[in-house]
């Protein structure tokens, strides 16, 4: 049993164990979750559905309401995560059945349309409803793969430490390159104006040095460097091993920053098409029972 | 002349630091360049980036080819300003303030100052930079705008098309906003309207109502008498009541027409109506309807009453007697006719011979005899002078080439050609009466000839020739029945011939359906002796190919193969969709075939 530090003489309950919202209570939820597929998969098998299966059969309407509940439900995680608790519903628990019951829509969701798939609201809503679940399922990947890879990928560093060791050597090339020509300046600068933080969505995903101007100043210098001779070459050298520096620094920031928008895109969305699904499951059920 | 520099920093604290120098010259440098007059550690600034000129009252300032400065708030290459009215020069995060001074003072005094610290964006870098959010759009903003266009465009859209429609007399052409509503396909017969919603859904949130159906289907006749059909209603268990319940509580109504009818199943022929629609009442419609004339019909495997034929059971003087009859009873059919199946499709013997001379094959087949209508479905009525005559003449005299016949189906016709032949002639010749002397090539056909003449050389003349054509043995005599005439009349009569148009009349049967099969494995014409056997396959014989809705028989049956609710006369809907199915995709490959 890990002890979280400085408390190791604290009385520990249950709950101090650390047990991820995956593994909640033996996994509670994903044995609930089967268990609903399970009955659905049963009855899809057992009842025959008249003229064919689909979801206007009392089996369809039955399962979608099941599962329009559901996503209510499910939707609420968003109010509910606002607040933190512990004990019989704690957030824990309640993140623990958002995943796996928002899994088990896939199953109830799928039979409750019967394999009658078209273009229109109904099929719009059951798509949505998926690409949702598929993001949600990025998220809970993300979730339990990527916060160590962050932690690594920062190597001892904090947040700031990373950002100040860019912007001293941002200090100590100033002065390097004050002797250099004006030519060679005028590189060196648009290195010093460099930000990785300006980087858009994807770029952060890719985390790629492309458009890297410090990667292209230091490509620049060396060429320089190689004709150079006398005090200009000690000075491009420094340069150039500064560039080096801040290369690799940028490089560690936007290993980070691929890290985090990974663990962060899919809320991106994960909410905004959990809204965009609420509309079509309001169309799907409204235009039902308007052309009942 | 000289410049006197101040350069101002500042501490860590904020405290002012001035230095002091002293240049003595007209001519002021500025630039990165240590030997430079202002020296500016400013990667912005050029090695030697501008001069300040002292002339006379004026001070000029010049930069190097291609850089400028800011010379009191404008960009300029190079200018001039008054040493009285003194300059403010930028240069990158440097402020040079030259002092007003005197036109005529020997010193110019300039403050040098970093006006910019050096410190990049970086170092306003917060937590927040780290993560996504400064360069996405907001979560909340995307979810509300996504919510409000897929509402408007699922539901405010598809609503607009709905009331578009009750403002228009005539339906809509092309595609309308609330098709996306649609659960799948119009079936084929419906395609017609799959722009017109309102054809059937015609109130928003009342359930599709039979009027919609009516509205089209004028003549469409019910099932049988609603309250005949209320009392035939199956018991509801407890799970059937509370679907009813249900179904009542989302105002869908028992008895609709889209409860057998289902639309939207997509792009084909609407689905046959599964047997258990019918068999709910018709499965035990005895104990419902005691009244009923129906048999009890569950399942065509299992449960289906025996076929009763329309059968002549006796005449009424000219008129048959029709009654339905169960097959199983064996009913006999009283036609008027003599006819032995089995004599005429025997494969040995007269008649077989008979159809070898004519060239009709080893012996008399079905259709020798018996045609099919155009429709293929039933067969034409037998007819003597087609369908017999080939066989079974009725010439009786020769007129140079041409044979005279006896006029089938009028008696007293017959009876008067024959009093005219031996009337009108001193020497009669023998007529060829009897059904079993055909105009045959050959010798052997010219002494039966004489043989008959021989016979009746010696009668009485007119009268002889009469009685014995009406007699055992004369041309009417084997297939009909002879009316004798009264005592001391030639008058005979032949009893009249009807067969019913259709056996089987609330059942479907059509022969073009079952060409793969012989007739004679339904119909067991080989052994029948008499023209009163009805030649009818029964149940059984059916049910060898045919069981019902669900069933290991090469043929699965549901009542709409043989029944139609809505139509008494006439194919069921689910055989000519069936039909027309199959013509287009006939229709539709011979296409393909030669494109």
């Amino acid at each position: 049993m890990s002890v979280t530090r400085g408390i190791a003489r604290t009385t520990l309950g249950e709950d101090a164990r650390h047990e991820g919202f995956l593994r909640h209570k033996s996994f509670r939820w994903l044995k609930v979750a089967l268990a609903l597929c399970l009955v659905c998969l049963v009855a899809y098998a057992l009842i025959d559905q008249q003229p064919r299966p689909s979801g206007g059969t009392a089996y369809g309407y039955t399962l979608g309401t099941v599962a329009t509940l559901l996503i209510l439900w499910l939707t609420m995680l968003g109010v509910r995560k606002r607040a933190m608790t512990r004990g019989r519903w704690s957030l824990k628990g309640w993140t623990s059945a958002h995943v796996y019951l928002g899994l088990s829509l896939i199953v109830i969701a799928t039979l409750h349309t019967g394999f009658d798939f078209g273009w229109n609201v109904h099929t719009l809503a059951y798509a949505l409803m998926l690409l949702v679940i598929l993001s949600g399922i990025w998220g809970v990947a993300a979730y339990a793969t990527l916060p160590e890879a962050l932690s690594n990928s920062r190597s001892e560093m904090t947040r700031p430490q990373m950002v100040d060791a860019v912007v001293k050597l941002d200090r100590q090339l100033q002065m390097a390159a004050q002797p250099l020509a004006d030519a060679d300046t005028a590189i060196v600068r648009r290195a010093l104006a460099d930000d990785p933080f300006r980087a858009g969505v994807f770029r952060r995903l890719s985390a790629s040095p492309r458009g890297c101007r410090t990667d292209a100043a230091l490509a620049g210098m060396r060429r320089r460097l190689a004709l150079a001779t006398g005090e200009e070459a000690e000075a491009l050298e420094s340069v150039v091993a500064l560039l080096e520096r801040k290369s690799a620094a940028l490089a560690r920031i936007r290993q980070y920053l691929r890290l985090r928008a990974l663990l962060e895109v899919w809320l991106y969305v994960h909410v905004p098409l959990t809204f965009a699904l609420i509309a079509a499951l309001a169309a799907h059920i409204l235009s039902v029972f308007f052309y009942w | 002349m000289a410049f006197v520099l101040r350069t101002v920093s500042h501490s860590a604290e904020g405290r002012e630091i001035v230095r002091t120098s002293r240049v003595e010259s007209d001519r002021l440098t500025i630039g990165r360049d240590p030997a430079c007059d202002v020296h500016l550690t400013d990667l912005a600034v050029a090695l030697r980036h501008a001069t300040v000129d002292r002339r006379g009252s004026r001070l000029a300032v010049t930069c190097e080819r291609g850089l400028t400065v800011e010379l009191n708030g404008r960009k300029m290459g190079a200018g001039e300003t008054d040493v009285a009215t003194g300059a403010d020069i930028v240069l990158a995060s440097h402020a040079l303030r030259f002092m007003p001074a005197p036109p005529a003072a020997t010193d110019v005094a300039l403050n040098v100052e970093r006006i910019t610290g050096g410190e990049t964006k970086l170092d306003k870098a917060g937590e927040r930079l780290f993560s996504l959010a400064p360069v996405m759009p907001g979560k909340r903003a995307m979810a509300w705008l996504l919510f409000l266009v897929v509402l408007g465009a699922c539901i405010g859209w598809p609503i607009k098309a709905y009331y578009d429609r009750q403002h228009r007399a005539e339906a809509f052409a092309r595609f309308q906003a609330d098709e996306i509503w649609s659960s799948g396909h119009l079936s084929r017969a419906h395609a017609a309207l799959q722009h017109d919603c309102s054809a059937c859904h015609a109130k928003p949130f009342e359930s599709v109502r039979d009027t919609a159906c009516i509205a089209c289907h004028k003549d469409v006749h019910g099932h049988a008498d609603p309250f005949r059909l209320a009392r035939a209603q199956p018991d509801l268990t407890a799970w059937g009541r509370l679907q009813l319940r249900v179904k009542q509580a989302f105002d869908l109504p028992p008895g609709r027409c889209i409860d057998c009818h289902t639309e939207h199943q997509g792009q084909q022929a609407m689905a046959p109506t599964p047997q258990h629609f019918c068999s709910d009442c018709h499965a035990d419609l005895t104990a419902k309807l005691p009244d009923t004339a129906i048999g009890n019909a569950g399942d065509f495997g299992k449960a289906h009453p025996d076929f009763r034929s329309a059968v002549i059971t006796g005449w009424d003087g000219e008129r048959p007697i029709l009654q339905r009859v169960p097959i199983g009873a064996h009913p006999r059919e009283q036609s008027g006719l003599k006819f032995p199946h089995t004599l005429h499709v025997s494969r040995v013997g007269g008649v077989a011979q008979m159809a070898r001379t004519l060239g009709m094959g080893a012996s008399l087949e079905c259709r020798d005899c018996h045609s099919l209508n155009p429709d293929g479905v039933r067969f034409r009525p037998v007819e003597m002078e087609r369908d017999c005559a080939m066989c079974h003449d009725l010439s009786f005299d020769r007129v140079g080439g041409t044979l005279r016949t006896l006029r089938h189906g009028d008696p007293a016709q017959v009876i008067a050609d024959l009093r005219a032949l031996y009337g009108g002639r001193t020497q009669p010749r023998p007529a060829i009466l009897s059904p079993f002397a055909r105009r045959l090539p050959g010798a052997a056909a010219g002494d039966r000839g004489e043989t008959r003449y021989i016979r009746f050389a010696g009668a009485p003349g007119a009268d002889a020739a009469i009685r014995a054509v009406f007699s055992p043995g004369g041309a009417c005599y084997d297939c009909h029945t002879v009316q004798a005439p009264p005592p001391g009349s030639l008058a005979y009569r032949i009893a009249p011939v009807a067969f019913p148009s259709r056996y089987i009349q609330h059942g479907w049967f059509d022969h073009r359906s079952h060409a793969s099969q012989s007739c004679a494995s339904c119909h067991a014409a080989s052994r029948s002796n008499a023209a009163a056997d009805l030649l009818l396959p029964d149940l059984r014989t059916c049910r060898t190919c045919h069981g019902g809705e669900r069933t290991s028989k090469p043929v699965a049956s549901t009542c709409a193969m043989c029944h139609d609710y809505h139509r008494d006369a006439g194919a069921p809907a689910m055989i000519i969709r069936q039909r027309i199915g199959a013509e287009r995709r006939q229709s539709v490959a011979r296409l393909e075939g030669g494109g």
